[in-house]
């Protein structure tokens, strides 16, 4: 079933999420309720949404921008997000996010790939911009949510330009295969790689949003995922709005009574967040969720890491609700594998792929493995939201597929009644919280410190995080380790890449295990650390 | 300096602005940047300045500034 249709062959997602919502009958209806950190309220009806978002790609036209032009939003939580995304993808230019919370190195990598030609961002984040504008040739303009005036003629105001443009603006029909938005992904190795996915994508987040989160124009949806990352949009934006559907977005940071009290009073009935949040909630007291009347909520949705038993256990007795949880990445834009309504829940599972999505258990030799047998993940090629590149690296690109099959990185494995099971990554990659840290991006960070002479860095399990991250370290001789030594660590980390890759842990070390081609051996680190066996070190270079 | 204007220049350390003033009423929601991990470096940058140790139960009870500075003057005066 699929209640979005295409009418004259109008994939453009800004336009289906606003002006199609609005000829549908739906322009009085309020799209989008923003509550801001202190609470304050104002609802946007999709009417709203509609002129905000023209005026943006109005003021994107003005100053020169057009269709494949990249144009990145750098912002906390805040309608102007939204506006500008919409905006920049009814002209057809490429909408990026970036994690508010990034460091200069963090920007730097992804403006400085993308070629981005302009940002959106706020006056205290903008500082951060400014010590590597230089850096930044591609980089024309830079507009400002939080000042009345232009600071230059390329540092611009939000509101002044606002202000000079038409809420009207006429989309072109944008095809299928038209690139929409973009978001930058680590690996294990190398920097960031921007995955790039098509305006056809809407069809599988809309798809997914309404069969398998169930929502409908009747409910009221809070996502809480950040814009930055590819459930913030994906599931923060358009598939919600692609079916007409009301969100709350809300500015403040984590608070526990906060949140019970939005779930209430909002009355929100589905819910879509992450297992560390709930790993947090976890943690309160009883009393914080007795006291709240949740009856409106029907179904709790999470997504970013496996999610273990004791969450769905603790929410079925607590909140007398089940948890879904849901597996996707950034590659594939949309849910592909996931609990759901309707199918009974095996509390650790990733439960089933989508009725369209055919998923396998590949093995490294590429063999397809039955039932019961651990392999690589894998997705038959071809479903809407599929990324369409990784920006100026196609050869990683076309490593990712095989015979047809999209390899996901992790490990699984599919039990008798059709069930995946999630086993780890095939790779280095730490997932802290829900995202996904290159160990190589943080090992380099480490290396532009003077005191540092060799680094690794592995994920290692943890109650809240899933995995925290762990750095170890050899020092240059005659640095003596000590307490400022360790603070400076963790906040140049801190403010360099961002607050998500400073290590948790900072372990000193005589030598960083290597092979001899100079590779760190990080499966060997993490051995140290469980205090296992590290197997087979004969390749090691000691 | 005064045991504020100390805690004023970690909060710019950590959250690497300079242009930081710490009132005692400002919240994580104030500071762009202030989330629960950078909370972390911020409470261990605190103990190692100050050469104090929080306890957790102290921590989780903090609303605002003002509360974390109460809790740093208890153990090294004001």
């Amino acid at each position: 079933m699929q209640k979005l249709k295409i009418q004259n062959n109008q994939f453009n997602i800004g336009h289906i999420c606003t002006k199609q919502q609005c000829e549908e009958g739906r322009g009085d209806k309020v799209a989008m309720r923003w509550i801001n950190a202190t609470l304050e309220k104002k609802d946007y009806t999709f009417n709203d949404l509609e002129s905000e978002s023209n005026r943006f790609a109005n003021v994107l036209q003005k100053l020169g921008f057009g269709k494949g032009d990249i144009f990145f939003t750098f912002l906390p939580k805040a309608p102007e997000q939204f506006f500008a995304f919409l905006g920049t993808l009814k002209l057809q230019a490429i909408a990026g996010t970036l994690f508010s919370n990034f460091g200069e190195d963090s920007l730097l990598d992804r403006l400085g790939d993308s070629g981005a030609r302009g940002i959106i961002t706020k006056k205290s984040l903008y500082k951060k911009l400014s010590r590597i504008r230089e850096k930044l040739p591609a980089l024309k303009c830079i507009i400002l949510t939080d000042i009345e005036e232009h600071l230059s003629d390329d540092v611009l105001s939000y509101q002044l330009l606002m202000s000079e443009v038409s809420e009207k603006f006429n989309v072109a029909i944008t095809s299928p295969d038209t690139p929409s938005v973009l978001h930058y992904t680590s690996g294990s190795t190398g920097k960031p790689k921007g995955v790039q996915h098509l305006h056809r994508s809407i069809l599988l987040q809309s798809y997914t949003s309404e069969n398998i989160m169930q929502l409908n124009e009747n409910e009221i949806f809070w996502c809480t995922a950040d814009q930055g990352w590819v459930t913030g949009t994906s599931y923060g934006i358009i598939g919600p709005w692609s079916l007409g559907v009301t969100q709350i977005h809300f500015g403040g940071a984590y608070d526990a009574e906060v949140w019970m009290n939005l779930l209430e009073e909002e009355q929100v009935s589905i819910w879509y967040s992450a297992p560390t949040a709930l790993r947090m909630l976890m943690r309160e007291e009883a009393s914080v969720f007795q006291k709240h009347h949740l009856d409106k909520l029907k179904h709790i949705f999470s997504v970013g890491e496996p999610l273990n038993p004791e969450i769905i256990h603790w929410s079925q007795q607590l909140l007398k609700k089940d948890i879904y949880d849901t597996w996707f990445q950034t590659e594939t834009g949309s849910i592909m594998i996931s609990n759901r309504p309707g199918i009974n829940i095996k509390p650790g599972s990733m439960a089933k792929p989508l009725d369209i999505i055919e998923a396998a258990i590949i093995s490294d030799k590429g063999e397809i493995l039955g039932n019961k047998l651990s392999g690589n993940l894998c997705l038959k090629a071809g479903w809407d939201s599929m990324f369409s590149m990784y920006l100026n690296n196609e050869e990683v690109y076309n490593k990712k597929f095989k015979n047809g099959y999209y390899y996901s990185g992790d490990l699984a494995y599919r039990d008798d009644e059709g069930y995946y099971w999630f086993l780890g990554r095939n790779d280095d990659v730490i997932n802290t919280a829900g995202h996904l840290i290159s160990p190589f991006e943080i090992e380099s960070a480490l290396l532009e410190l003077p005191e540092i002479a060799e680094s690794g860095v592995i994920g290692a399990q943890d109650d809240v995080l899933f995995e925290k991250v762990v750095a170890y370290v050899r020092l240059h001789k005659n640095v003596i380790w000590n307490d400022d030594l360790e603070m400076k660590i963790r906040l140049y980390l801190s403010n360099k890449l961002s607050s998500i890759a400073t290590p948790q842990q900072i372990i000193i070390v005589d030598e960083v295990p290597k092979n001899k081609s100079g590779k760190i051996m990080r499966r060997v680190l993490k051995a140290w650390y469980e205090g296992k066996d590290p197997g087979d070190i004969s390749t090691l270079d000691v | 300096m005064n045991t504020f204007e100390q805690l004023n220049s970690i909060f710019c350390r950590v959250f690497d602005d300079n242009d930081i003033r710490i009132m005692p009423d400002l919240t994580a929601n104030d500071i762009d940047g202030w989330d629960s991990l950078s909370h972390i470096n911020l409470v261990v940058a605190i103990e190692k300045h100050f050469k104090i140790k929080f306890k957790n139960s102290e921590i989780i009870k903090w609303k605002n500034v003002g509360q974390m500075y109460d809790s740093i003057k208890a153990q090294v005066g004001e």
